[in-house]
């Protein structure tokens, strides 16, 4: 699985939706996530990609998520 | 009484002044620590100079520990988060994000890092990111508020972290606060009830409001915007309920209403446009007091209801 089918499934599995759902596009306020619902979501994705997320603000979206975790993994 | 927060704070009280924006000023802070607790500023979205000036003020008013709330979200949070260091600050609240960026430049300064947490999960990130304990806020409380009850949320964060727990939201009087400990916290944090503290210098119309709501006197606004703020009912939450029930007014509609609406409150009374933000507890409060008056109370009742509580057991 790449990053993006990873995350897709992390999140569909949160919203227990269909991973083909979800779009690169599409924003945690389309899918109703709250900051709280965002913690969790970090807690999931620290475990499917084996690396340690902050929580931070500019975190909106399926893309900007996926940036920051690529970030994170060339930084590793 | 004494518990380990008294210890881990240096107080008297193992009780804390929520970090109230507009409201938790060097006034209240520098009271609530001479009586025996832990007051705090609240840096809100001001910047350095505002808030190192209100710390100096409050250590020209009292010589016990009092702490700052950093709110995560300001755009003077990266300022401020110096200013705390600059300042000898011991203790530091967080509210709205992860303080994880501070977390080494503040421990290494010695502060006591106490980050408000509405969940487990977000506890479990405050315990990681290095956090002395944390403060678990249930949504009874005043201003942001999480989804779950200060009783249900407490002893999950309890089970969950190996940090000490501060309960918050819903405390009001010793009945809480004997509770609270009840459900394993080692303190508690209050807002509301300081509100109509002698030094607290909310608008007269602010006070006067908190004093005479009824136990349902307050509503969370904010939800369809996803950060729901709980504040009493006045013309202009009436409003804001209406329009957000209402689906074809946009979201940035009601974000801009909500904008300077706490200063509003705070400072002019104003009914109108202005969000007065409180408590559930509100409805226990029907006078005011001393900061030292409502800690000795606070104290006393506390002491009582533990002391009684072995009655149960036969």
């Amino acid at each position: 699985m790449n990053n993006f089918e990873t995350v897709a499934k992390v999140l569909a599995e949160y919203k227990e939706i269909d991973p083909s759902e979800i779009k690169m596009e599409t924003t945690f306020e389309e899918l109703g996530f709250d900051s709280l619902d965002i913690v969790e979501i970090i807690m999931n994705l620290e475990e499917a990609f084996d690396l340690e997320l902050e929580m931070h603000e500019s975190l909106v979206d399926v893309k900007s998520l996926i940036s920051y975790i690529e970030s994170l993994q060339a930084k590793a | 009484m004494k518990t380990p927060l008294c210890e881990l704070l240096g107080i008297e009280a193992p009780i804390l002044q929520g970090g109230m924006a507009w409201v938790a000023d060097a006034d209240l802070a520098a009271a609530v620590s001479n009586a025996g607790g832990l007051g705090l500023i609240s840096a809100m979205n001001a910047d350095a100079e505002w808030l190192r000036t209100q710390i100096r003020k409050a250590k020209a008013m009292t010589n016990r520990p009092f702490g700052v709330n950093i709110m995560l979200m300001s755009p003077f949070a990266d300022q401020v988060a110096q200013v705390v260091v600059e300042e000898g600050i011991k203790v530091v609240t967080t509210g709205a994000g992860s303080p994880g960026k501070y977390m080494s430049a503040w421990r290494e300064a010695g502060i006591t890092v106490l980050p408000v947490v509405a969940s487990v999960a977000y506890a479990k990130m405050a315990q990681r990111s290095g956090a002395t304990a944390v403060i678990a806020e249930g949504c009874e409380s005043g201003g942001h508020i999480g989804e779950l009850t200060t009783m249900a949320l407490v002893p999950q964060v309890v089970d969950a972290v190996d940090l000490p727990v501060i309960a918050a939201g819903g405390i009001g009087d010793g009945r809480g606060m004997a509770a609270a400990l009840m459900l394993g916290a080692i303190g508690v944090q209050m807002g509301t009830r300081f509100l109509t503290a002698h030094e607290c210098n909310v608008h007269p119309i602010y006070k006067e409001r908190v004093l005479k709501a009824k136990d349902i006197d307050t509503t969370a606004t904010g939800k369809r915007l996803g950060h729901p703020v709980r504040c009493l009912k006045t013309p202009f939450s009436r409003k804001i309920m209406k329009l957000e029930a209402d689906s074809s007014v946009p979201a940035a509609e009601l974000e801009a209403m909500g904008v300077g609406a706490l200063r509003k409150a705070v400072q002019e009374g104003d009914l109108e446009h202005g969000t007065f933000m409180s408590g559930q507890i509100a409805g226990m409060i029907h006078k005011e007091q001393s900061c030292a008056e409502i800690i000795r109370e606070m104290m006393d009742e506390t002491e009582q209801i533990l002391r009684g509580a072995a009655k149960w057991i036969k």
